[in-house]
């Protein structure tokens, strides 16, 4: 880095804000190093030289420049003032939140474009702000000076680390966007905490098991059991009482009404809403729960639960049709 | 149609609630079709899938839920009852079995079900079939974990 000139004393204004763009500079170079030598340990040589550097140059900076540091803030909101003020007259690249971003935020990769930027915008801000703070100009331009030279020293003096650490940047911006940009898949897994090893349906008793589900138990046990036969009557009504009624039709999730809930058109005491039974007997007229023809289940065996749901489908028809 | 519309809501709504219920399934409708849903699913353990996340997708027709909805894998996926190269998934409760008590969500649930238990014996994806009627059990995790592997996880790097 150019040594020379850090080890200068301040005579003029231009050079203390000179330096003060280099202290900038050389905070920027010590973050980066940090964030180079935590993202990538490969470059080690590179890192250590470079730190070795930073050190004994903010040190002689950092003396010429504690009272720059205040100017250099107050510097960033002159800057900004002005970007705003005259914005219009500006295209839409040079607006005020990108210029002041490319100032605060550039970085060795891209001076020579950030610091020409810098250097129109300084310009424009000239020819229309004369009473404005000379220091503020003076300091747009060192600034630019500043890290136009530092650029040049960088690539003269040491020019294969400094490339090296560019490439090192390249990589490392890639790589960080790309998860980012990725399919939604990684924010699927990075959103979901892992899980417990879950392959397993939900069991009857579960509490997350929607109500909806097939009961596949009892699916099991009614259309199957030999000895169902002989029970059929009895236990629909026992299955009503034990298992807890549902408050909604489990086919169109509308809330069951009185004469719903008390509706069972098959035995294995499936609830579900006049409407959805009809449409199913109209379709395939089979239960949802365990899929056995209703029409079997009424004609055959379940007398009095056909009888009633006869009936209930019957004063249904009748309310409907007044 | 007004009927399938109402249920599709509904089911909208419960899986909006219970977003947090069940980790593995990640259901989302379309955002101007709601008979057009995708479903990120997670691979279960102890799996060749394990570790992928398969995105399904939803085709709900329009006398659904008389109807069962068409699924297909989007995802890439080696197994025996999945067509490799349509998506296509061999499920009887897509089919003939399917009930009108089922969900969208439930669903889910039947096909990382049936990606824990293949049925080599209804093979819509002969090899994989063949390698597990055949007894290669290895040989049809190595692969069904391969593909995985390529198509159903973040590439590193």
């Amino acid at each position: 880095m150019a040594s020379g000139f850090i080890s200068d004393p301040p005579l003029s204004k231009k050079k203390r804000t000179n330096g003060s763009a280099k202290l900038k500079q050389i905070k920027l170079d010590v973050r980066r190093e940090q964030w180079l030598s935590r993202v990538k340990k490969g470059c080690n040589v590179d890192s250590n030289g470079r730190m070795d550097n930073c050190p004994s140059s903010k040190h002689t900076a950092s003396e010429e420049n504690r009272s720059s540091c205040k100017e250099m803030t107050r510097k960033g909101e002159d800057i900004e003032g002005t970007c705003i003020q005259d914005s219009d007259s500006r295209s839409t690249i040079n607006s005020p939140d990108r210029s002041t971003y490319s100032h605060d935020e550039s970085s060795g990769k891209d001076f020579s474009g950030s610091s020409s930027n810098s250097i129109s915008t300084s310009c424009s801000g000239n020819d229309s702000e004369e009473e404005d703070d000379d220091g503020c100009l003076d300091d747009w331009e060192a600034v630019a000076d500043a890290l136009y030279a530092n650029d040049k020293s960088h690539s003269v003096v040491s020019e294969s680390p400094a490339e090296h650490e560019a490439e090192c940047r390249y990589t490392v911006l890639e790589d960080d966007k790309n998860p980012r940009v990725d399919f939604s898949k990684a924010d699927f897994k990075s959103e979901v905490p892992e899980s417990k090893p879950n392959r397993r349906a939900w069991k009857p008793d579960d509490t997350l098991r929607p109500r909806c589900l097939p009961n596949l138990s009892k699916q099991r046990n009614s259309p199957l059991n030999p000895n169902w036969r002989g029970s059929r009557k009895t236990v629909p009504w026992a299955w009503q009482t034990i298992i807890p009624q549902p408050s909604q039709c489990p086919i169109c999730y509308e809330d069951l009404d009185v004469t719903d809930s008390s509706f069972l058109p098959c035995s294995c005491g499936f609830h579900l809403c006049l409407f959805c039974h009809k449409k199913i007997l109209e379709a395939d007229a089979r239960c949802p729960s365990c899929r056995k023809l209703y029409d079997h289940v009424d004609g055959n065996v379940g007398l009095n639960i056909g009888a009633k749901a006869f009936c209930i489908t019957q004063s249904c028809r009748t309310g409907t049709g007044w | 149609m007004q009927a399938s519309r109402a249920r599709l809501f509904k089911e909208y709504k419960e899986v909006q609630r219970e977003k947090t219920a069940d980790p593995d399934i990640q259901l989302v409708c379309d955002d101007s079709n709601i008979f057009k849903w995708t479903a990120l699913i997670k691979g279960p353990s102890e799996t060749p899938f394990e570790g992928g996340v398969f995105q399904l997708a939803f085709s709900v027709p329009e006398q659904y839920p008389l109807q069962p909805p068409q699924v297909r894998f989007l995802t890439k996926i080696f197994h025996p009852n999945v067509h490799f190269k349509t998506g296509e998934i061999c499920l009887d409760i897509l089919k003939n079995a399917w009930s009108p008590a089922w969900t969208l969500q439930s669903v889910c649930r039947a096909i990382i079900a049936l990606m824990a238990h293949p049925e080599p014996d209804s093979p819509l994806n002969c090899d994989s079939g063949n390698l597990l009627r055949s007894g290669d059990v290895r040989g049809y995790q190595s692969m069904a974990r391969m593909y995985t592997r390529l198509a159903a996880m973040p590439k590193k790097g």
